[in-house]
């Protein structure tokens, strides 16, 4: 009872001051709204925004409230998907206002989204370029995940810095190393393209990154020979588990020794016991790819500006911190930008990750690896 | 008078169409439903795999190496067929449907045939436990089998304690069919030993009487009377095994992959809805094949 009274005090008071155009940039409206956000993904995002993020954000902007609307793994973004092209077909609005989805990119290109900018979102300028350009600027990526190298200091007291280094480690250490089929997981899924990478014209490269001519996948040819080659000496002769918690799991029974994986869930699985405390987890130079969680603005938004003002608060660094502590998450902005503490914390791992394939080239390379690697022997 | 009987007449008459509306009526919405959920986007699946692209289903127009054509080619037919990979999944999924088909007829018959013979403890207990796979989720159950068969899981350690060799059957095909026994067994059971009740008891004392023993007694008398239940549970298992995924999904090989599992990598993963499509298609097509024979066999058997 006096929480809400004296939220609402302040809330009075801030109109009463008539600081109206100092509200306004902040929550991007001075009037009571609604704004509807669909998310997706595991329990712990549903929990990140419901009991962290959101009742963070009724504090500071009281006369925003933030309908979640949460679609659990995901199952329901192609359904908003086409809902937003059905809306835009018919004329009507769509009634979403934000956006987290990992078909934005697709969304973005059927002119579906607002383009993002730092003009109007001011802290996209703390976000790695890169990580904003891979969704078209049709998103802001907002937290983070890196695949790292988990190994167990039980056995491996130098782990290998570097790809190749770690492909001599596998040979020398046969069944001690494996990874998912590409398509179950990006764990495994980085480690295939970090290998196919070190084989591509590098004026080409940048294509990989960015667009899509499968032309160009001529150019993987050398790197699935050399995960044929690495096939004999995985678990178990070259079985691959399904999944990034397949490997997690291997790694936790000793199956295996090392293994790419999530920072985000093998953190938290160290945190709950899962993995026992001799995993450790380091980078390789040059980086595994890693991902961002992206929200964006549906272009009939009848609030973009509200909407846009609570995307720049959440790459502030209150936010940015629960993302790192509750997720155990990368930070959406750069690690510069986050307290020294955080980045002390994270030290192994706290570098600028990777880039992914584009999703089309991902998709292609998850097809070949299945069809190639996989049926190999 | 006249008049009178001429309205009963009518009225008569009337009835049976009201009453014909009235069925057509109530058999609409379930009809209606089918159209709308199944017949229609068969129909759309099936042109899809034909080259022909909707422009207004943004998940088929926005896939990966789609095949399109103005008028209706076997394309993408050919392009699977040409896939060494593709011809692996297929052969690894007819053979998990027939091992599993074939393993389930003969272990369900045995166990039909000893449950409704013996009337012992043994007998009583058996009946109650070949129930127990229908009340275990199918993910609980494969979970179960991967925890048990694996290299390392109880078999394995066990075996292993005696000092023999032990090749888990998990990860490949074997693994698929021993899943698809545990989860088809019940329905086997169930089907041909109802069956089995319906065999007059004199039958079988006449032929006893007569000095059949029991290999004759199977095969001139039960087996002929009991042709329409083992059909049945021959037809359905065959086509649960080759649209089987959860079971397949979680023991299954890296690679070949069953049919179904491939279909959901090939929508999902690798972005191609074309071809998994028309994975479908032939699935639907080959199960129809085994329905078709079902519904011949027993027309067959009716008319006789």
């Amino acid at each position: 009872m006096r929480g809400s009274g004296k939220r609402r005090f302040a809330a009075l008071s801030l109109t009463l001051l008539g600081s109206a155009a100092l509200a306004a940039p902040a929550c991007g409206t001075t009037r009571p709204i609604t704004l509807t956000f669909y998310s997706s993904g595991d329990v712990n995002v549903h929990h990140l925004w419901a009991s962290d993020l959101l009742p963070m954000y009724a504090k500071i902007c009281s006369q925003v409230h933030i309908r979640l609307v949460f679609s659990t793994h995901g199952t329901a973004d192609q359904l908003t998907l086409d809902r937003l092209a059905a809306a835009k077909q018919a004329g009507k609005p769509s009634g979403v206002d934000l956006w987290e989805s990992g078909l934005l990119l697709e969304a973005g290109q059927s002119g579906l989204l607002r383009k993002l900018s730092p003009a109007a979102i001011s802290n996209l300028k703390r976000v790695n370029p890169e990580v904003f350009a891979s969704y078209g600027g049709y998103g802001v990526p907002y937290r983070g995940s890196s695949v790292v190298l988990a190994y167990n200091s039980n056995h491996i007291a130098h782990p290998p810095r570097t790809l190749s280094g770690l492909e001599r480690w596998i040979q020398a250490h046969p069944g001690k190393f494996t990874y998912n089929p590409p398509n179950t997981g990006g764990s495994g899924d980085a480690f295939v393209q970090a290998v196919l990478e070190q084989f591509l014209q590098p004026a080409e490269s940048k294509a990989f990154f960015t667009g899509y001519a499968p032309q160009l996948e001529a150019q993987w040819k050398p790197g699935w020979h050399e995960l044929i080659k690495l096939g004999k000496d995985m678990y178990q002769g070259g079985f691959y588990p399904q999944g990034n918690v397949g490997v997690l799991q291997a790694l936790g029974r000793g199956s295996i020794w090392m293994a790419p994986v999530w920072s985000d869930m093998s953190l938290s699985y160290l945190a709950q016991g899962l993995l026992p405390s001799s995993i450790k987890l380091e980078q390789l130079q040059p980086p595994f790819y890693g991902g961002s969680a992206y929200i964006g603005i549906p272009k009939d938004s009848a609030h973009p500006q509200a909407a846009e003002a609570f995307l720049n608060w959440l790459l502030t660094p209150g936010p940015q911190a629960v993302v790192v502590h509750q997720m155990h998450g990368y930070p959406g902005v750069e690690w510069k930008y986050v307290p020294s503490s955080v980045q002390r914390k994270f030290a192994a791992i706290a570098e600028n990750y990777g880039v992914g394939f584009s999703p089309k080239f991902d998709a292609d390379m998850a097809q070949k690896w299945s069809q190639k690697v996989a049926g190999s022997h | 008078m006249t008049t009178l009987q001429a309205g009963a007449r009518t009225q008569q008459e009337k009835r049976p169409i009201r009453a014909q509306l009235t069925g057509l009526l109530l058999v609409a919405p379930p009809i209606a439903l089918l159209a709308l959920l199944v017949a229609w986007p068969a129909v759309s699946a099936i042109s899809f795999s034909l080259g022909l692209i909707p422009g207004n289903n943004l998940l088929f127009s926005q896939g990966l190496h789609l095949i399109r054509s103005d008028h209706p080619t076997f394309q993408v037919y050919k392009a699977l067929w040409g896939q060494p990979a593709f011809r692996a999944d297929l052969a690894l999924t007819v053979g998990v449907a027939l091992w599993s088909t074939l393993s389930i007829c003969v272990l369900a018959y045995a166990l039909a045939l000893y449950t409704h013979f013996h009337r012992h403890r043994l007998a009583t207990l058996l009946r109650s436990l070949y129930l127990v796979p229908m009340f275990v989720p199918v993910v609980i159950a494969s979970y179960g089998l991967l925890l048990f068969f694996e290299g390392r899981g109880w078999l394995g350690s066990l075996i292993a304690q005696l000092g023999a060799p032990y090749r888990s059957p998990i990860f490949h095909q074997g693994g698929v069919v021993l899943g698809q026994v545990w989860q088809g067994i019940p329905f086997g059971v169930l089907l041909l030993g109802a069956g089995l009740e319906q065999i007059a008891p004199e039958l079988l004392d006449a032929a006893r009487d007569c000095g059949a023993n029991i290999w004759t007694l199977l095969g001139r008398v039960i087996l002929p009377l009991n042709w329409t239940g083992l059909l049945i549970v021959a037809t359905f298992t065959f086509i649960g095994g080759m649209g089987s995924f959860t079971i397949p999904f979680l023991l299954g090989p890296n690679a070949p992959q069953l049919l179904a599992v491939e279909m959901n990598n090939y929508f999902g993963s690798f972005d191609q809805p074309q071809p998994a499509v028309a994975m479908a298609v032939l699935t639907f097509l080959i199960a129809s094949l085994a329905g078709g024979l079902y519904v011949f066999a027993t027309y067959r058997q009716r008319k006789l």
